[in-house]
């Protein structure tokens, strides 16, 4: 009788797998961590947050994770090859762990600025004006620093690249324009609650991250 | 859109990396145009005849013809 032996995994198999089980602990960590500090009484009970805090805050913890977990392996030149490409041959490329490190600066940033205005809510409800202008000013400073790392990398990006990220803004349009539009117009009839404009802007964040991240995996970049 | 990037590659003995590093791509790019999940643009399709030293028509094929 011939054993049946599942043939070795690859290594993206490999690399992908592993990405996946850190990911796990690490959203596993984080979502011991904000029970913990719920029940301690430390941070308000999450069932109390609107869904739109509650959004924002886990794309915060995500994209915050994220972005600390890439900018730190950045620093490695064998990791982030590993990383950027799972099924290359492992071997470094020229330019790629500024261009990894930058990508983990701009989720970093991301998850800061989703989440400020949110703690911010939550912790001095109402926010006073000098920490509310502070706060703002801040996150003006992010979302400038942001942009300019968006456009560095759109410069180092290759055409496929710049294509996906196109398309990911274009389907995100088209899709919540309708979306919008709709709910809007319910909304005008009174037949739809009023969303405010941080639900709307988690809603597109939220879209955005999904679609970006489909047409990566598409495409073969994760 | 077909095309014979693969047969050309492996008639040099490239891998899809050096490939990649001699058309200023990512490796994902290479897989991609190989496996026909992307189309190059002009300039770079014109970058992969000069590479190869054929003209485009011979390397890819929109099944037109």
């Amino acid at each position: 009788m011939s054993s049946l032996k599942s043939p070795p995994m690859s290594r993206g198999a490999r690399s992908r797998s592993l990405q996946m089980l850190v990911g796990l602990a690490l959203g596993g960590l984080a979502g011991v961590g904000i029970a913990s500090a719920a029940k301690a009484g430390l941070m308000p009970d999450p069932s109390s947050l609107t869904w739109s805090q509650a959004g924002g805050l886990l794309l915060a913890v995500m994209l915050g994770g994220a972005g600390l977990l890439v900018t730190a392996v950045s620093f490695s030149g064998r990791m982030t090859a590993r990383a950027m490409d799972p099924d290359g041959n492992g071997a470094p490329r020229p330019g790629q762990t500024s261009f990894y490190r930058q990508q983990g600066i701009i989720l970093l940033l991301a998850g800061l600025m989703m989440g400020a205005p949110v703690v911010a809510q939550l912790m001095f409800d109402p926010v006073p004006h000098m920490l509310a202008s502070a706060i703002m000013m801040g996150l003006v400073a992010m979302a400038l620093v942001q942009t300019a790392f968006n456009l560095s990398i759109w410069t180092q990006a290759d055409e496929m690249m710049r294509r996906m990220i196109a398309e990911a803004g274009a389907i995100c349009f088209w899709v919540l324009q309708a979306i919008f539009f709709l709910w809007a117009a319910a909304e005008v009839l009174g037949l739809a609650p009023k969303l405010s404009s941080w639900d709307l802007m988690v809603a597109l964040m939220a879209f955005y991250l999904v679609t970006s991240s489909v047409l990566s995996i598409r495409r073969g970049f994760a | 859109m077909k095309n014979r990037l693969k047969v050309l590659r492996a008639e040099r003995d490239w891998s899809q990396a050096d490939l990649a590093d001699r058309l200023e791509v990512s490796r994902q790019t290479v897989n991609a145009l190989e496996t026909g999940k992307y189309d190059p643009s002009l300039p770079l399709a014109f970058k992969i005849a000069r590479l190869f030293g054929q003209p485009i028509e011979t390397i890819f094929d929109d099944g037109e013809a």
